[in-house]
């Protein structure tokens, strides 16, 4: 019955509550992680944060990111903990697993046509660093006017 | 040239392959034109990510709507995937659900 899946869970927390809060919030999360033998696999703290809008009275938050494996009663648990908090101004969790696995999927297909495709015209099935091209040619170009201009002068 | 493209306008022809190269130029009538090619095909993400507000900036003009796909040229996919990142981060207050 419960499977373990991998969530994301993003709270913001209100400007008006201190580091303090903040850290007692993540035990609170963490607690209930262990209560349902849950992993808590990553933690990230944006710190404070401009609002596109306004919630309530907020102008501001803090960003808490929290990734948590474990069964979905966990989750249920956390999001009716959340909500009842009032420091919190704003959660969601977004089970990510399936999205992953998904990514990750077309990315070793991807790779695998790739090296098919290549062994076909008898090249190495990797590309080589020197035949890279793509999103970071720009910053390369960059980089190589910069070093010109050092150059000459 | 005109086999780029098709159905150019004949006046533009020669403008358009100049323009290529700098991105759109909106011409005659507020057009774009351009060829369009999906962002996230193109840059070969997987995953749109919805904490990514760099990402999703492009997508969201001024006003805060969704750009439609007939005007940023994605595809059909990539663009179902878009909605619901935008979607989220809107929820998060990322990015903002109107701009007046």
């Amino acid at each position: 019955m419960s499977q373990t899946r991998q969530y994301e869970l993003v709270y913001i927390v209100s400007p008006e509550a201190s580091e303090q809060a903040i850290a007692d919030l993540h035990t609170q999360v963490e607690q209930i992680v262990q209560r349902f033998n849950g992993t808590l696999d990553k933690t990230e703290n944006w710190g404070r944060r401009k609002l596109a809008y306004e919630i309530g009275k907020a102008r501001e938050g803090t960003y808490v990111v929290e990734t948590i494996s474990g069964p979905g009663e966990l989750m249920k648990e956390v999001d009716r903990r959340l909500r009842v908090t009032d420091t919190i101004i704003r959660h969601l969790i977004v089970r990510v697993d399936e999205d992953l696995s998904v990514a990750e999927r077309l990315r070793s297909e991807r790779k695998s046509t790739q090296a098919r495709r290549r062994t076909a015209r008898g090249l190495p099935p990797e590309p080589l660093p020197s035949e890279r091209r793509g999103d970071r040619d720009d910053l390369d170009n960059e980089d190589i006017g910069l070093e010109g201009a050092e150059v000459q002068r | 040239m005109s086999g780029e493209r098709g159905g150019g306008r004949g006046r533009g022809g020669k403008k358009d392959d100049k323009d290529k190269g700098k991105g759109d130029r909106p011409r005659g009538g507020g057009f774009f034109r351009r060829r369009r090619v999906c962002k996230f095909c193109a840059d070969k993400i997987d995953y749109i990510n919805y904490k990514d507000v760099r990402l999703l900036s492009p997508f969201i003009p001024e006003r805060g709507k969704i750009q439609p796909r007939r005007i940023s040229g994605t595809c059909a996919k990539h663009q179902r995937a878009l909605q619901t990142a935008i979607s989220r981060a809107r929820q998060l207050a990322l990015i903002p659900y109107v701009t007046e």
